[in-house]
């Protein structure tokens, strides 16, 4: 017994030991986006330990960056508003883009974007978009946008991602406003419009959305692309609609903490993830939008349309009670 | 020697103490706290007093929610009482042996993780689950039932997770119950229902009362049971809370609903006890 205990603690010294060398990296990023082997091979080729932390919302991110300590955390991976944010924070560190050797696999359609118009800050990462996922062997209507949903032939046959900002944003798109839009007229029109669409809907999910397309519990769905992607993938009969009324876009990013005592590992991080083979690697087993131009998963012009029609959803402050009021009556 | 059990015995209490100071009363007290502050344009604290969290509360809005819940909450701890009735009363005259067998299976379900049982409920009840597809190829049924995702598949789900909190202290309360009283109503001419109505329940009502608590206030707080048996579309008051410390990122009004449903457990537990109930018997509260 005791020698089992000396030798546990013992580990315990050298794990510790090695846990302070120099060579490591802390990377803080969304749960389920980078495959568990992309990042053991990059501590492989450059010998450098990755202390690997995640998040499942970007204000869990904020959260987790203002109360740390400064320096505990390299790579960030927060999304378009959430750049825009901890940019007037002083939360990042300028990027120089010269560092990188892979900088030119950015595909440029995805540069320049709103939150960071230099990016001077952020490279963008991937892309989700929300999409409509429709069964074409039960659902034989043409469906364009959200007020196809509105068919009675459609009863208890959607699932909704379980997100406010996604579903009210859609619900204010089909009136013609903006996905951002803080109105309370244009809230409640919103309402009335769910309200009318939910004998349709069967469930919200967000854990996996997909599940339900994929066994039949129901024929519609309005989710990220990559579930869908991934739906589409079990079953072909599944149509992905960019929706004729707008979507949501999310992008996110690849950013460096201001205060990051591993800077040089940062960077070589953030190019190894530039590289077209990881690029690959990561969007086969998460199917979002790489913006990676080597990596064609669709044309420019259909990469362009996607981009131009679809919204970023902004922060916008305490009007989100608003949109929690919001969410209350309608559910 | 006794001088010496006293030490012993509180130094054994410390832990106890401890634990109970650090991992129960101070982050009730942070969340007492924070429910009188505000929050701030991206989610975060600005301590400021302010009692505008209890004013929201007070809104048609939220109120609605609240009344949703009692009743989901009501349904769920009637039906638990119909069924664990029965139950007990089943018991009674049996041997001790198959009693505590039977209170033994009743208790087995706690060794897994409610969260996995629940997810478990989906093969059940989906659409082309078990219990459908088995109804339909027995030719019971041509279309298949709407059995969750909806207010059903809450009420299977909580009655499921929460039935033995009822049935442990009808049980206890029934088992104390003196046979000779009841032998002596049967004598006197009372019929089953008479029985049961004017000495069984009259007598157990504490452990009814008691085990309705502890099915009660967990039914308006269990959020992953609506989420996952109800398909999100019923919003509970444990939904509301988390959407509050979550999405909404509204940390002072999710505290002040908590806050407001800890005062609604205190005024219950006064009723219990109003109604002669034992404090000690609640255990778990």
């Amino acid at each position: 017994m005791k020698k089992i205990l000396f030798f546990l603690i013992g580990l315990l010294l050298i794990t510790g030991c090695t846990s302070k060398s120099t060579n490591q990296l802390n990377v803080l990023n969304w749960t389920s986006y980078i495959p568990d082997d992309v990042i053991s091979d990059f501590e492989e080729e450059y010998n450098i330990k990755v202390n690997y932390g995640t998040y499942s919302s970007n204000e869990e991110l904020l959260a987790k960056l203002s109360s740390s300590k400064k320096g505990t955390y390299d790579v960030v991976f927060p999304s378009d508003y959430m750049v825009s944010l901890m940019k007037e924070k002083k939360m990042l560190t300028k990027i120089d883009k010269k560092r990188f050797n892979n900088y030119e696999n950015i595909n440029p359609l995805f540069l320049k974007q709103e939150y960071d118009s230099k990016n001077n800050y952020s490279l963008p990462f991937l892309l989700a978009t929300s999409v409509l996922a429709v069964n074409t062997e039960h659902i034989k209507e043409n469906i364009e946008g959200y007020k196809d949903l509105l068919n009675k032939k459609y009863e208890n046959d959607i699932v909704l991602i379980d997100d406010q900002r996604i579903i009210i944003g859609a619900c204010l798109q089909v009136n013609g406003y903006d996905i951002n839009d803080t109105n309370d007229k244009h809230l409640e029109e919103a309402k009335k419009f769910f309200l009318k669409m939910k004998p349709n809907v069967k469930a919200f999910d967000s854990d996996s959305p997909k599940t339900f397309l994929m066994t039949g519990e129901v024929n519609i769905g309005l989710l990220w692309n990559a579930e869908a992607l991934l739906a589409q993938e079990y079953n072909p009969k599944i149509k992905i609609i960019y929706p004729k009324d707008g979507y949501a876009l999310s992008m996110d990013n690849y950013c460096i903490v201001k205060g990051s005592k591993n800077v040089d590992n940062a960077y070589l991080f953030i190019d190894y993830l530039l590289r077209d083979d990881i690029a690959k690697r990561i969007v086969s087993e998460y199917p979002y939008i790489a913006t990676n131009r080597n990596v064609s998963q669709m044309s420019n012009k259909k990469l362009k349309r996607i981009l131009k029609n679809g919204s970023y959803i902004r922060n916008i402050g305490s009007n989100i009670k608003k949109y929690d009021k919001t969410w209350a009556k309608m559910k | 020697m006794n001088k010496k059990l006293d030490l012993f015995k509180n130094i054994s209490l410390w832990p106890v103490v401890i634990y109970s100071f650090v991992l129960i009363l101070l982050p009730l007290l942070y969340i007492l706290f924070l429910s009188f502050c505000e929050t701030d344009y991206v989610g975060g604290i600005n301590y400021h007093f302010s009692i505008v969290n209890y004013l929201t509360i007070i809104d048609s809005t939220y109120l609605l929610i609240f009344a949703k819940s009692a009743l989901i909450g009501i349904i769920t701890t009637l039906i638990c009482l119909v069924i664990a009735y029965p139950f007990a009363i089943f018991l009674m005259d049996k041997k001790e042996e198959v009693r505590n067998a039977l209170i033994k299976l009743v208790m087995i379900p706690f060794l897994t993780n409610s969260l996995i049982r629940t997810y478990g409920w989906i093969v059940l009840l989906r659409k082309n689950g078990i219990i459908n597809n088995g109804l339909t190829s027995l030719n019971i049924i041509k279309e298949p039932l709407s059995l969750m995702y909806n207010n059903i598949g809450i009420i299977i789900g909580m009655v499921y997770t929460l039935l033995p909190f009822m049935i442990l202290p009808v049980y206890a309360a029934v088992n104390k119950l003196d046979p000779n009283l009841i032998k002596a109503a049967k004598d006197l001419g009372a019929n089953k229902f008479h029985v049961f109505k004017d000495i069984i329940f009259k007598e157990t009502i504490s452990g009814a009362f008691n085990g309705s608590l502890m099915v009660f206030i967990p039914a308006i707080g269990y959020f992953f049971i609506s989420d996952i048996l109800g398909g999100g579309k019923q919003m509970i008051i444990g939904n509301l809370i988390k959407d509050q410390f979550l999405t909404a990122r509204n940390w002072p009004f999710g505290s002040a609903i908590s806050i407001f449903l800890i005062i609604v457990t205190f005024l219950l537990v006064r009723v219990y006890k109003k109604i002669g109930g034992n404090i000690d018997e609640l255990g778990g509260m």
